[in-house]
């Protein structure tokens, strides 16, 4: 089932086309992870697909009226705002805000922000102000608020940066988990070792163009790194699963 | 907003609400002021007029103006995300107070007891329109401020110019004592003139928790998660200049209470935009009542401005709050 399609999507920002012309369907079951150097336009291709900018083509999400849109897919900006010293618990609650009724929280969100915040371990963190976190902590806050909205995809812009070792591994584990439970994921990525390993299919953007789209061995060759990443790297498949390891820059950087 | 924190703040404004009927000039007993409050017909004395069209409009004006000025500051505040953000920021004060200095010194004023609420809600108005027309349809918390800023200079600027060209120094000196900000010598008119606008803009900036709360995570999350950002902030400015431009064009310029209060008041509602709303709109009835109680008590001959004392009281406690905060930080 196709959870989200994108055609011919283009944005243009002081006339520079900074995506452009992308097509992409994300479907049940799916973690996609959506690669490319800084500057490829992978944030501006995640706010458009929300709807957040003014885009020529089509994407089924911002076609959604607001609050209908808020119930099929979460997204996770990647500047980690939190504006007040408001506590974890009320953070992660702010994600039911599309499933409220008039009367507030029911036991039903209460259930779905605790969910949230069991899969990604910080029910003890609950009554601490968000504000006082580590930067790590406080990235696991804001992913947990984007689990309880509990919409059928999911798309995150780099939500892994800045996490510890074991806290991106949990978190590439607990979108497996819901790409396992038939939900579907998008999500921007800049450690190449942890997109081979976590998706089950990658995207790679350069210059705001969609060049490679397929499963990570498929799409990480060594002709796509040096055109698009401007690096070489050591690829393998071992029985505990794909290791990526970049190894150098190549001489003139990325092309 | 807990239940015991609102107790408490309801229980604070009553009484001083019962605070303001009591404390006057009139030297009134307990029993005999109560009674007066409700008399009617032909038994009503000069106590039964001092407390009916005095005092209790006063109370009432003192009530609606810290209500409007502390629900403002906190939708303000929630929704650029900024604890400095004030219901001045958007220019709405700063240009019923040109209405009003305009009513004053053309003499429109003297006229009808409606032409300087009337000139000052129309400044309100008129600024809503500039502003909305400066900030754009898509800009965010950013634009919002710098437009508000601008319109706030313009009519401190055109209000100067006003007092610069005054013939007269007694018109002067009128329209600097209406600009300190005072609810003394009111009467039921100023409370049916502001009543609408207080509580059309205070519903309406009530009904915007959840968006408020929302945008605690930014604007890109907010409008995720359902938000109608464009829609959030009209409502906003709105509901501020509603009531802020009700309030200021029947008690004048009032700072520091839209600022202080939803600050002081945060802690206690866990920080939630959403519960500071009504805190704040509570808080500030009980701010507005005891200064207007203050100005009474300290200088009862003098006319001590309720905009002076809130200044005077406001400013430095709320560098006490910084210095808390840097404590804090350090």
């Amino acid at each position: 089932m196709t959870l989200m399609t994108l055609e011919n999507l283009t944005v243009e920002r002081a006339g520079r086309r900074v995506v452009d012309g992308v097509s992409l369907n994300v479907g049940a079951g799916e973690v996609v992870g959506l690669i490319g150097p800084n500057g490829a336009g992978k944030t501006t291709l995640l706010r458009a697909a929300m709807g957040l900018l003014p885009a020529r083509g089509h994407s089924s999400l911002a076609d959604l009226a607001p609050a209908a849109r808020a119930r099929r897919a979460a997204f996770l900006p990647q500047a980690r705002e939190v504006a007040w010293p408001v506590s974890v618990a009320v953070l992660v609650a702010l994600g039911r805000g599309p499933h409220l009724g008039a009367s507030g929280l029911a036991e039903a969100d209460r259930a779905a922000v605790d969910r949230a915040m069991a899969r990604m371990r910080i029910a003890e963190l609950a009554e601490r102000p968000a504000t006082e976190l580590s930067g790590g902590e406080q990235a696991r806050v804001l992913i947990a608020r984007l689990l309880a909205q509990e919409t059928p995809l999911i798309l995150a812009d780099e939500p892994v940066a800045g996490l510890d070792p074991a806290a991106q591994i949990a978190t590439m584990a607990v979108f497996a988990g819901l790409a396992g439970e038939g939900r579907g994921v998008l999500a921007s990525i800049h450690d190449l070792g942890l997109a081979a390993r976590h998706c089950t299919r990658l995207v790679a953007l350069s210059h705001g163009r969609l060049v490679a789209d397929g499963p990570p061995g498929r799409v990480l060759t060594p002709a796509l790194l040096a055109e698009v990443f401007g690096i070489r790297a050591h690829f393998a498949e071992t029985p505990e699963g794909p290791v990526f390891q970049p190894l150098a820059v190549l001489g003139d950087g990325p092309g | 907003m807990s239940r015991r924190l609102g107790l408490v703040l309801g229980l604070a404004v009553a009484l001083l609400f019962a605070g303001s009927l009591l404390i006057g000039p009139a030297a009134l007993g307990l029993g005999e002021s109560l009674r007066a409050l409700v008399a009617g017909g032909a038994e009503r004395g000069a106590v039964a007029l001092v407390m009916q069209e005095v005092r209790l409009p006063r109370a009432l004006l003192g009530l609606m103006t810290g209500a409007a000025l502390g629900l403002a500051g906190a939708a303000m505040q929630g929704f650029l995300r900024n604890p400095l953000a004030e219901p001045g920021l958007i220019g709405t004060s700063a240009s019923a107070a040109l209405g009003a200095v305009i009513a004053l010194q053309s003499g429109l004023a003297a006229l009808h007891v409606l032409a300087l609420p009337g000139m000052a809600l129309l400044g309100a108005f008129l600024s809503v329109g500039l502003i909305l027309a400066i900030a754009g349809p898509r800009g965010g918390a950013l634009t919002l401020i710098l437009a508000g800023i601008a319109v706030s200079a313009f009519a401190g600027a055109l209000t100067a110019l006003v007092l610069n060209l005054s013939p007269n120094p007694f018109a002067a000196a009128e329209i600097v004592f209406w600009l300190l900000g005072s609810l003394a010598d009111r009467s039921f008119v100023h409370v049916w003139i502001a009543a609408p606008f207080v509580l059309a803009g205070g519903v309406l900036l009530l009904s915007l928790g959840r968006g408020l709360d929302a945008l605690t995570l930014g604007e890109d999350a907010a409008a995720s998660l359902g938000v109608r950002l464009g829609r959030l902030r009209l409502l906003v400015i709105a509901g501020a200049a509603a009531s802020v431009g009700g309030v200021t064009a029947v008690a004048g310029a009032i700072g520091f209470v839209g600022l202080v209060v939803p600050h002081v008041l945060r802690p206690f509602v866990g920080a939630r935009p959403s519960a500071l709303l009504p805190a704040s709109a509570l808080g500030g009835a009980a701010m507005v009542l005891a200064a207007d109680i203050a100005v009474r008590l300290v200088a009862p001959d003098r006319d001590l401005k309720l905009g002076v004392l809130t200044a005077l009281i406001g400013a430095p406690f709320f560098l006490h709050l910084i210095w808390r905060l840097r404590r804090r930080l350090a």
